[in-house]
């Protein structure tokens, strides 16, 4: 996570008008400057002139949802990662750790979600310190959207933040551009109308702890069964005022059925041409024990 | 069966009004007893003609929806990769093609046959749109039929390659694309005539069409001669597309030869390019055409510590 | 990713990896070189394989040498492949707005607090947003394929000698239907007293 403090002493001034480490020969380049590197652009532009176009990222199709209940908030999020029409991830993890007491669902380009929150995330831990407060779920919401504003769309992050701080429990989504909303329930993602269909008829205010998650795994069924970005298992995460509760695929309605037969290679099918093994012993001693009044073998 | 030779067996002003009528009882006849007339139903009505598509400009909305070079996305892919070749020598024609068909990247398949058996003595190759060279060249060899049977005597390669170029300058720039030899032994001897959708149309000795031709014409070129035996004139073919397989992506997996003499053509065999690599054409492990495989502890680089310490 | 061509996949087995690159440089349609491999030893139990845009391939190499040089240096200890799957995952997304056109695919043993070897797989895309598979992890032209392939061959707990055949089919058979990559195949095997490393008999058209 190297990149976490490089980014950390930076403002978003200095990223723009830096000298690329990798042309700057002045510098030793074991202190890189932090924040991103666009030296690659002008050769990615040539040749996307060419007619190279630049691969596919892996981004999140997703559903992802949170909901209000009695005693704080539930997070809810399917596990599909797509690379364009290919599933590249069956069982991601979409609920990324802010702090402790705040959770914070990602959609959208996947490296942008994982690297943004993890961002944060560094940056919450070190202002509870200077603080000496529990972390407020405005402050990862305020943060997060400066961030994103910043990088004015550019940086493809579709967010549902959601946690319970000394002023109760809050629920945000925040969109690319960095506009945010705060509401008792909401979705996001290429899932998000299926998902929001659910909620729209199925949430009530003051629900209980197993209702609500209940309505959250709803939910997150209407995008993986009805969307085809999302798919696989449901992560949920409950949080309340004394605890934090990760449930890792609490759900997974689309288990393979297992094989009933192997495809197993016999030993010798593949035809080679060369073999090369390197030996990670260095040294071997094999010392005998109990073998009558003989010396020692160390060869 | 026989009033369809009679229509076309004279020309005369009588024969032609046997032939109106014979038309016109024709159509008193199903289209199941012409089992839809083979497909080639408007063969007596004159030139072919196709349904295009219900927009203004039908080669435009082709052309945007075909896949070129500047963007490989669009919905209808078209045959690009290929390596065929014909050369001509004292012995006849040899014909070697490759058996790779492509998609975009993917391999589509490895068992595709590019050389067309139009009748016992002319092959056309294909290049370029598979469909359209399949269909117009079977096309032609309807017409190479009725030209038999109207003038008692085969046709020419010449005038049967002049036959096709005509047909498809007549659909310039609709979209059609192919790239063809059209390889026979008539009256004049061996010949060769190159054809493409364009309405090039070529006579010569020596041709290569495909994204591997320029790898076969390298090898082409070099061991050419007029008076190679025929063992020898077969090697080269094969060793051509052997070596444009070798190089370009959309070439490759197995090579069609075929060899055209005085009395037609005949297939020779159809070689596995892995093993030709390996093993050569003769099956032999290690006399392969392969680079790596006849400098197999010759090259410098691969020097016997002992040879390299002396 | 098609102008050079190549794919690399990467299998668990038990208490072994395995990952496999073809061998093939190309310039669009040319075939350059049927000798260039795309995977790169980091450490005796990290193997890095890369598949993309062969200048950056090279980069990335360099780079990342150097950073795992200057990793073990500074901390006096070997990496673990966890800690630079991470390396790899935010070199890469330094450059988000301008990336290397390359997709890393990691294989390597990790250290258990209790001192044995677990196997460890990881791919991260171009812009290094990292995937921890259990099973496999492929990129490259071939990619799709070799997702096809190994759906359907890879079975979990295979013996080394068993890994290898898995992955040598898988990687063959994908690279056969591929028109960028093939040329020859390399496959390492890592367990927990070496690596086996083979060059397959492979179609070369």
């Amino acid at each position: 996570m190297e990149i976490l403090s490089y980014l950390n002493a930076c403002g978003g001034h200095r990223l723009l008008t830096r000298i690329p480490p990798s042309f700057d020969m002045s510098v030793p380049s074991v202190h890189l400057a932090s924040g991103f590197d666009f030296s690659n652009q002008i050769r990615n532009n040539f040749l996307a002139e060419r007619g190279i176009p630049l691969p596919k990222a892996t981004s999140t199709g997703t559903t992802i949802v949170g909901c209000l209940f009695k005693d704080g908030i539930v997070l809810g999020a399917d596990t599909r990662a797509t690379e364009g029409d290919i599933v590249a991830d069956k069982n991601c993890e979409k609920i990324h750790y802010i702090t402790e007491n705040i959770r914070c669902c990602g959609a959208g380009t996947a490296a942008d979600t994982e690297f943004t929150t993890a961002m944060i995330s560094s940056n919450m831990e070190l202002h509870a310190l200077w603080t000496g407060r529990k972390p407020r779920v405005v402050t990862a919401m305020t943060m997060l959207k400066q961030t994103l504003f910043k990088y004015q769309g550019q940086i493809g992050a579709a967010l549902v933040l959601g946690g319970v701080d000394s002023a109760g429990p809050h629920l945000f989504t925040i969109h690319p551009h960095g506009s945010t909303d705060k509401l008792p329930f909401v979705t996001m993602g290429s899932g998000s109308l299926a998902a929001m269909a659910v909620f729209e008829s199925g949430w009530k205010p003051n629900m209980d702890r197993a209702e609500a998650l209940q309505l959250v795994k709803d939910a997150i069924f209407a995008g993986i069964f009805n969307d085809l970005g999302s798919g696989s298992n449901v992560d949920a995460c409950i949080i309340t005022a004394t605890s934090t509760e990760m449930l890792r695929n609490v759900e997974m309605p689309n288990q393979r059925a297992e094989k009933e037969n192997k495809y197993e290679f016999k030993r010798g099918t593949t035809a080679w041409k060369k073999e090369e093994v390197r030996s990670l012993i260095t040294s071997e001693q094999v010392t005998l024990i109990g073998v009558g009044d003989e010396s020692m073998d160390t060869s | 069966m026989n009033t369809l030779a009679e229509q076309f067996s004279t020309t005369s002003a009588l024969s032609k009004l046997k032939k109106t009528q014979a038309l016109l009882e024709d159509e008193e006849m199903s289209d199941a007893m012409w089992g839809s007339q083979a497909g080639f139903g408007n063969v007596a009505q004159g030139s072919p003609s196709f349904a295009v598509p219900a927009v203004p400009d039908p080669s435009a909305f082709l052309r945007l929806h075909t896949d070129d070079r500047a963007d490989p996305n669009c919905k209808i892919k078209i045959q690009h990769g290929t390596t065929t070749l014909a050369f001509r020598y004292q012995g006849g024609v040899i014909v070697a093609v490759d058996s790779r068909a492509t998609a975009g990247s993917y391999v589509a398949s490895g068992t595709v046959k590019k050389v067309i058996e139009i009748n016992p003595y002319l092959l056309g190759t294909m290049a370029g749109g598979a469909a359209d060279c399949q269909y117009w060249e079977t096309y032609l060899g309807m017409h190479c039929r009725l030209h038999e049977l109207r003038n008692r005597e085969r046709i020419s390669v010449s005038a049967a390659s002049k036959y096709l170029s005509n047909l498809v300058y007549s659909y310039k720039g609709m979209g059609l694309s192919m790239g063809t030899m059209i390889c026979g032994w008539d009256k004049t001897g061996p010949a060769i005539f190159y054809v493409d959708s364009d309405g090039t149309r070529l006579k010569g000795d020596l041709f290569s069409v495909g994204s591997g031709s320029t790898f076969a014409y390298g090898v082409l070129d070099q061991g050419y001669h007029w008076d190679m035996t025929d063992e020898d004139a077969q090697e080269l073919g094969r060793r051509s597309i052997y070596a444009a397989g070798h190089r370009d992506a959309f070439s490759g997996n197995t090579c069609n030869l075929y060899h055209v003499k005085e009395d037609g053509w005949r297939f020779i065999g159809n070689y596995d390019l892995s093993k030709l690599h390996y093993d050569g054409p003769n099956n032999v492990p290690g006399a392969g055409y392969g680079y790596d495989i006849r400098i197999a502890g010759r090259a410098s680089a691969l020097q016997p510590a002992v040879a390299a310490a002396a | 990713m098609e102008y050079n061509g190549g794919s690399v996949v990467a299998m668990v087995g038990k208490d072994c990896v395995a990952i496999a690159c073809d061998l093939r440089l190309g310039n669009q349609a040319l075939g350059v070189s049927s000798n260039f491999p795309k995977i790169f030893p980091i450490t005796d139990r990290i193997y890095l394989g890369m598949s993309g845009l062969a200048t950056d391939l090279e980069t990335l190499r360099e780079r990342f040498r150097f950073r795992v040089n200057m990793y073990t240096i500074k901390e006096e200890r070997e990496i673990e492949p966890q800690t630079f799957a991470h390396l790899v995952s935010s070199t890469l997304y330094e450059h988000r707005f301008g990336p290397y056109f390359i997709e890393p695919v990691i294989a390597g043993l990790s250290k258990t607090p209790s001192g044995d070897l677990k196997p460890f797989i990881a791919a991260a895309d171009l812009i290094g947003c990292l995937n921890f598979a259990k099973d496999f992890v492929v990129s490259g032209t071939a990619s799709a394929k070799i997702y096809g392939l190994a759906e359907a061959l890879w079975e979990p707990d295979l013996e080394p000698e068993d890994l290898f055949e898995t992955i040598s089919q898988t990687l063959m058979n994908a690279v056969d239907r591929d028109a960028f990559s093939g040329w020859g195949c390399l496959v390492h095997v890592l367990t927990k007293d070496k690596v086996i490393t083979r060059t397959l008999k492979s179609r070369m058209d």
